[in-house]
């Protein structure tokens, strides 16, 4: 039997358990708002019994631990999902800027001439060999001639417009890639030293877990899985180690390796281990979103440009050499350059339309031959171009870039669906719920009340028996 | 489900994220007009408009190529109509020319004749937009040349263009010469204006023979020889003056067919393109008052708590 003083002992553990349990709930409600923070319980368990000759009696309640509450899978779940999403932005936001690149916008309120206009190369491309064959009409005309020459001078600085924008966007990718890069070394760095304290912390609470300090870690992890996926071990001593593509880059409180961008050739930046030098393939993140996004569509829209503008070069320059101009001179080519990026006109023929060679015969001022012949390219299917015309091309390369970003704008949609129902049933888990909390808040400031009745119960009665001698 | 203090403000700043997204998309349809902007917004739509907008704009350079065409064709008429009043004149006096007048009827008769030749020549030397109407491709050089003796009478009239026409498209694979050539003696190609193996027209020498004839008072000549190489003359002009009419003509069936194209394109351009102002208005209205729903609701959800009952 407890006796007296025993009740008294119970009662002030008793008063202690419900301060824990008051503390707890009110660490949760000072959380309620924070997106990392795990809710905590307390968890409460009878203290030893004694045997009395009655029976076993009890002792009362201890707070034996404060435990988080979350859900290991949901964690995991949701770290793969970051990475995910880190991805498909990343690609999303390099598209975005190569749509906006090639400016090819539909204008239906501009300033249409018959049925409104598509602004871009498509446009330019269009004018060009229209403006072929407003000079079939009137080969010797000088107007025309400067018309041909601006309007090819147009769509030249349109193609070298959008290859420069381009590559301009290759370079922030690179830069891109660089951040994220320095971006996931200071968070392998916060990881390790997390992974110090939080080993030291449970060691000195003799196992009990760091909630906190676990909450803040997987956050970093998260954060760091957004830009790079990474693989998660946890160790006995409460420890995180964590590996990139196989390469382990913390171990404990150690970082043992971090990311460093290298130049694999031509400008293309790509990820390895900074001291060990190995080269790193991540499949998910932004940064295998960025590398993707720049080495597959974007790459090959820029060699589609090219390859576009090197056919035009060649077969308007084809038929242009064979010419004659308005003074007898032939062999000059329409076209400088070699692709989208240095395609310019020949200077001699912006300085003097004359030069322009679209006669088929030496002094025939009237002869519209060559010029015939360039306003026709416009409908010739052209096997470099896989049997397509010019503008054909350039609408498939268009509408390609566009059908991709449609396509990953639909896989963002998809994956903020499936990333919210994985939140929401994370919130579920381990949200704090202010109702919950302020139940819980009354139920242990009621729990307090009582023990502290029993207290002066308890002292009430040590009294009457002081008293008992007088 | 177990709600908590942060579920339903994270649902709610979602949901409003997405009825934003859509907001601005269906505010941005209303504003323009148009259902697409950039490729994204419906790639296979934009292939479409992509393509329909280049066929469009080459039908409307085809237009303006058909009306450079249509005045060459005027241009070409009217002279073929001056030609044509001087070879009926040529024909009265072939007709006034007989045993009955004097000598000095006839060389008044010549005089008038060379003044027609003069002025025939000057009327097929006639300049249009491009240079000269009728010298084929060598359209800064004027196709005929005048020569005349001491006493001003036409000793010759000489064809100084080519037999090459600057074919001009007016539809895909469809190219059209508005001018003749001057002459072409060659026996292929394009007929010529006033001279032509082919029919046997020469209008300037049959001309000048009739010249030479009145001057010399050879009646007989002029009746056997003069007068049916004239009418054969004649007849040829007739001939290019109604191909003239028949390219006015085509000009006109492929102007009719292009403008009937252009309408239909614009029509389909706009189906695919523009916004259904009543649909986007109606989904813009029905997106505003579910983001007004959801703010509401919210916000009396939240708005009550235990606190609420707690003393």
């Amino acid at each position: 039997m407890l006796g007296l003083f025993g009740t008294l002992d119970l009662a002030s553990r008793s008063l202690q358990t419900q301060q824990q349990g008051m503390s707890v709930a009110s660490h949760n409600l000072a959380n309620a708002t924070n997106p990392t923070y795990s809710r905590q319980r307390v968890v409460i368990q009878t203290s030893v019994t004694i045997p009395t000759p009655f029976g076993v009696e009890g002792t009362g309640a201890n707070v034996v631990r404060i435990e988080q509450i979350r859900s290991a899978l949901l964690d995991s779940q949701i770290q793969n999902e970051a990475g995910v999403t880190g991805y498909w932005l990343a690609q999303q936001t390099a598209y975005e800027s190569a749509q906006s690149a090639l400016g090819e916008q539909v204008n239906r309120t501009g300033d249409a001439t018959v049925v409104g206009e598509v602004n871009g190369l498509a446009d330019s491309i269009s004018d060009l060999f229209n403006s072929f064959q407003a000079l079939t009409t009137d080969p010797s005309s000088l107007s025309q001639r400067q018309t041909v020459l601006d309007t090819a001078q147009q769509l030249a600085l349109r193609f070298n417009q959008a290859t420069q924008r381009l590559d301009n966007l290759r370079t922030g990718l690179n830069a891109s890639l660089t951040a994220d890069a320095a971006k996931a070394n200071e968070l392998l760095g916060d990881i390790a030293a997390l992974n110090d304290q939080i080993s030291l912390a449970e060691l000195m609470s003799g196992g009990g877990p760091a909630n906190d300090l676990r909450d803040l870690r997987q956050q970093k992890i998260e954060e760091l899985s957004q830009l790079v996926r990474v693989d998660t071990a946890e160790q006995p001593n409460g420890a995180v180690n964590v590996s990139i593509d196989g390469a382990l880059l913390v171990s404990n409180n150690q970082v043992l390796d971090t990311l460093a961008t290298y130049d694999a050739g031509g400008g293309q930046l790509l990820i390895q281990t900074a001291t060990g030098g190995t080269p790193l393939t991540p499949t998910s993140g932004s940064i295998a979103g960025t590398i993707d996004a720049r080495d597959n569509v974007l790459a090959t829209l820029s060699n589609d440009l090219d390859t576009l503008a090197a056919q035009l070069i060649s077969e308007v320059n084809a038929i242009h050499q064979n010419g004659f101009s308005l003074t007898g001179s032939t062999g000059a080519a329409f076209f400088t350059g070699a692709n989208a990026h240095d395609i310019g006109v020949n200077a001699a023929l912006v300085n003097d339309p004359r030069l322009l060679q679209i006669s088929d015969t030496a002094g025939e001022a009237g002869n519209n031959t060559m010029a015939l012949q360039l306003a026709q390219l416009a409908s010739q299917p052209q096997a470099a171009l896989g049997n397509q015309t010019f503008r054909e091309r350039y609408s498939q390369i268009v509408t390609g870039l566009g059908q991709t970003l449609a396509s990953v704008n639909g896989q963002i949609a998809d994956q903020e669906i499936v990333a919210g129902m994985l939140e929401q049933q994370r919130q579920s888990v381990s949200g704090v719920s202010v109702d919950e909390e302020m139940a819980n808040l009354v139920k242990f400031q009621r729990a307090f009340q009582a023990s502290a009745r029993v207290v002066t119960t308890v002292d009430e009665m040590l009294e009457t028996i002081i008293n008992m001698k007088r | 489900m177990r709600v908590t203090f942060d579920s339903m403000p994270n649902t709610l700043v979602q949901r409003l994220g997405v009825l934003s997204d859509r907001l601005s998309r269906l505010q941005i349809q209303v504003a323009t007009g148009q259902r697409i902007q950039v490729a994204s917004d419906d790639p296979s739509a934009m292939r479409r408009v992509l393509d329909m907008e280049g066929e469009a704009k080459t039908l409307t350079q085809y237009q303006d190529n058909i009306a450079r065409l249509q005045n060459q064709a005027t241009a070409s008429y009217s002279v073929m109509s001056g030609l044509q009043r001087i070879s009926n004149r040529i024909g009265e006096i072939v007709t006034l020319a007989d045993d009955m007048k004097s000598p000095q009827e006839l060389q008044i008769y010549a005089g008038e004749v060379s003044q027609l030749i003069q002025q025939a020549v000057q009327i097929a030397n006639t300049k249009g937009e491009n240079g000269y109407l009728f010298s084929g491709t060598a359209t800064d050089t004027a196709p005929f040349a005048l020569s005349l003796d001491a006493n001003g009478n036409v000793t010759g009239v000489t064809y100084q263009g080519n037999t090459n026409t600057a074919p001009v498209e007016i539809a895909d694979g469809n190219q059209l010469s508005a001018a003749p050539v001057g002459a072409n003696i060659s026996g292929s190609g394009p007929f010529g204006l006033v001279t032509d193996t082919r029919t046997g027209a020469d209008f300037f020498a049959h001309m000048i023979s009739l010249q030479n004839h009145l001057l010399a008072g050879d009646t007989a000549a002029i009746r056997s020889t003069d007068q049916p190489a004239l009418a054969a003359d004649e007849q040829h002009l007739i001939y290019q003056i109604a191909a003239n009419g028949g390219l006015q003509s085509r000009l006109d069936a492929v102007e009719s067919i292009g403008e009937s194209r252009l309408d239909a394109l614009n029509e389909m351009i706009s189906h695919d393109a523009d916004a259904d102002l009543a649909q986007t208005l109606v989904r813009l209205s029905q997106t505003q008052t579910a983001y007004e729903a959801a703010l509401k609701s919210t916000a009396t959800i939240l708005n009550t708590s235990l606190l609420d009952y707690l003393h």
